[in-house]
């Protein structure tokens, strides 16, 4: 299995009664200063990550939000394409929607796979109804429309032979010619999604990667993941776990006590700051009727007595760990837990956060050192006999070449 | 239901509540949902055939997936009317007035008078609309009604509980609100104020005067756009004056319509 580096570029230093983080939060609670000392904390923390053998580096995209700062995943990729050796650079995602015209999109992503030498895994996203229908005022209704027109002209764009002309309802091109080109010819293409069935026929339909990006663990994953897998089964696809990528919280410690004492504060931050009005999450016409039904008669992986708890506050560090909100503790107990999920949920690609809330710098730097010597390298067997076609060869050949392997001293690095 | 091909564009099956006798008169309803055969669509169809189509995306109206933009909405409506044998009495309430507005000022040769209610389709900057019309559910409603305590329970809706279906009047008004998002997101102006003064029908303009999401100052710049519109305001009215003051509300068009 593969592990890709992320976090939420997450502000630390939030006010506790601060009425929301995202569309319409406070002008004056974020510094401009300290919060270019985030991106700085984030890069180094990536590079740190490039070093100890993780797959790939994931930014995304978000917008108006203190609790995700990164209105351009590109700026930080482009940061990291310059300044890291390995990893794949994990753009999850562009949300093609708001970009205007999206060959932009594949300009940025070639610029990035160029100066990465053959890095970029491209990633295309919807885009979160925050993010789209409010700050960024694209009406629900055309989301979607909007995302397919874009993703086919920049799939166009990397690999035409010639220039061409494209008439499409939302853009109108007479001379589509990008340049660069990116050196993979098409990247890798991977698309998150919550669980509707078009998004899963889709990724199936075109070979991306689906990626779905909850942070609430196995068992509110289960139902959905499994949701997949049978679509999988029926449409008669390979059952390739790399073709599926999940988000996991991670947080690993010397024992126990120490991971609770290290990061219970962020794990608590991470999950109570994400404050907004409900509204902002459900526009009308973001979410089609069918996929809203579906959702109604999936089961439920995680109660809303739960989830009401989870905004208060009211959950423990172990109660997190107990729920698989979060994988914490020894680096054999998460080793055997991460491997666990992998099995579980049949997936190739773990996109492990390893930078959690307001967590101080160097505590996710030990979460990295531990994780990516004492844990990481024990489970690269998990689905190794399977082929991925969903990571460039060049991020393959030289973490495979570079990572530390298991059977290197726990404390070197 | 009633089949329109609009040619290049698409096919539209709509939904049509029609009621009374005598002239047509088309009603175009608002963002929220057709009110159904409610008390003011028969008080007028003692005068008119009142024919009032729920529009493409709403309830079971089919040919949402058609419309690129508002001008491919405007010419099913051409069609429509050409299909009743047009010229009609035209009324368009909230998101309807728009398409009411626009459907005028295009093809004036199909609208005898126009009445336009509580309608969106104009943006002023610097008085813009107190309250987003897809905001959060409680600031909405304190926004449509001048008295939310005194609103009808419930509201007049073309939607019927379907006993089989629990979460059937929840998916109708996700349906509902998501096709309204089509014209009015994030603001409800496409244009419409470069092309009011091409109205040529004697047209009236109603707003509650306690509208929060079409606010008086926006009835009045409508009026004030269309060189043929005259202007009343409803006191005790938020954005449903048919339902608020219905009295009030009939006299007033029923007046203009006489004259």
């Amino acid at each position: 299995m593969k592990f890709h580096w992320f976090a939420e570029a997450t502000y630390g230093d939030l006010p506790k009664d601060v009425s929301s983080v995202s569309v319409d939060i406070p002008r004056d609670v974020l510094d401009p200063y300290t919060v270019g000392q985030h991106y700085k904390m984030f890069t180094r923390l990536m590079q740190q990550a490039d070093a100890l053998g993780w797959d790939g580096l994931a930014v995304n995209e978000h917008h108006q939000t203190a609790f995700a700062m990164t209105p351009s995943p590109n700026l930080l990729a482009a940061t990291l394409a310059d300044t890291t050796q390995n990893a794949a650079i994990l753009i999850i995602g562009d949300s093609l929607a708001l970009y205007n015209p999206p060959i932009r999109v594949a300009e940025e992503m070639a610029y990035i796979d160029c100066v990465s030498e053959g890095r970029v895994i491209a990633g295309f996203v919807f885009g979160t109804p925050p993010d789209t229908a409010f700050a960024y005022g694209i009406p629900p209704a055309e989301i979607r429309d909007r995302f397919h027109e874009a993703r086919q002209l920049i799939t166009r764009a990397w690999t035409e032979p010639e220039p061409f002309a494209f008439n499409g309802k939302y853009n109108k091109l007479r001379y589509v010619n990008a340049v660069p080109r990116p050196i993979q010819g098409r990247p890798p293409i991977w698309v998150p999604g919550t669980g509707s069935v078009e998004t899963w026929d889709l990724v199936l339909q075109e070979d991306y990667c689906y990626g779905y990006l909850s942070f609430l663990g196995l068992d509110n994953a289960r139902p959905i993941v499994k949701g997949f897998w049978d679509r999988v089964d029926e449409l008669g696809a390979e059952a390739n776990p790399n073709r599926m990528a999940f988000t996991q919280l991670i947080c690993v410690a010397d024992s126990d006590a120490e991971a609770e004492a290290k990061y219970a504060e962020a794990v608590n931050y991470f999950f109570t700051m994400q404050k907004g009005q409900p509204h902002f999450g459900t526009p009308p016409g973001y979410t089609s009727i069918a996929t809203q039904r579906e959702q109604l008669r999936r089961a439920k992986g995680v109660s809303p007595e739960v989830r009401a708890k989870l905004a208060r506050g009211e959950l423990s560090f172990w109660d997190y760990d107990d729920l698989g909100f979060i994988i914490a503790g020894t680096p054999e107990k998460v080793r055997q837990r991460v491997r666990d999920l992998a099995v579980e949920l049949r997936v190739g690609q773990l996109i492990t956060c390893m930078h959690i809330g307001n967590l101080p710098e160097e505590v996710a730097a030990e979460n990295n050192h531990l994780f990516g010597t004492q844990v990481a390298p024990h489970l690269r067997d998990v689905w190794s006999e399977y082929e991925d076609r969903w990571t460039p060869q060049v991020s393959q050949q030289r973490v495979a070449a570079h990572a530390p392997r298991a059977d290197l001293s726990p404390t070197s690095a | 239901m009633s089949t329109v091909d609009v040619p290049n564009v698409g096919t539209f099956t709509v939904n049509v509540v029609t009621t009374g006798s005598g002239d047509p008169l088309v009603f175009l309803h608002g963002y929220e949902r057709h009110p159904g055969e409610a008390a003011f669509l028969t008080e007028l169809g003692k005068s008119y055939s009142v024919v009032a189509p729920e529009q493409p995306g709403y309830g079971t109206s089919e040919g949402f997936e058609n419309l690129t933009d508002i001008y491919d909405l405007v010419l099913f409506y051409r069609k429509f009317i050409e299909t009743l044998g047009g010229p009609v009495v035209l009324v368009g309430h909230s998101s309807g007035g728009m398409i009411a507005g626009e459907i005028a000022a295009f093809f004036p040769h199909l609208v005898k008078k126009l009445v336009l209610v509580d309608s969106f389709g104009v943006w002023i900057d610097d008085q813009p609309a107190p309250q987003d019309p897809f905001g959060a559910p409680k600031d909405v409603q304190a926004a449509l009604w001048a008295d939310p305590s005194a609103k009808p329970d419930p509201e007049p809706t073309i939607f019927v509980e379907d006993p089989n279906d629990p979460f059937g009047a929840m998916f109708f008004q996700a349906q509902n609100l998501g096709t309204a998002t089509k014209f009015l997101w994030p603001i409800a102006d496409r244009g419409l104020a470069r092309r009011l003064p091409y109205v040529d029908a004697p047209t009236l303009v109603v707003n509650g005067a306690k509208d929060g999401v079409v606010p008086v100052a926006q009835a009045e710049e409508i009026a004030r756009l269309v060189p043929t519109a005259e202007l009343e305001i409803i006191d005790g009215a938020g954005h449903y004056p048919m339902f608020e003051q219905p009295e009030q509300f009939l006299t007033v068009v029923k007046n203009f319509l006489a004259k």
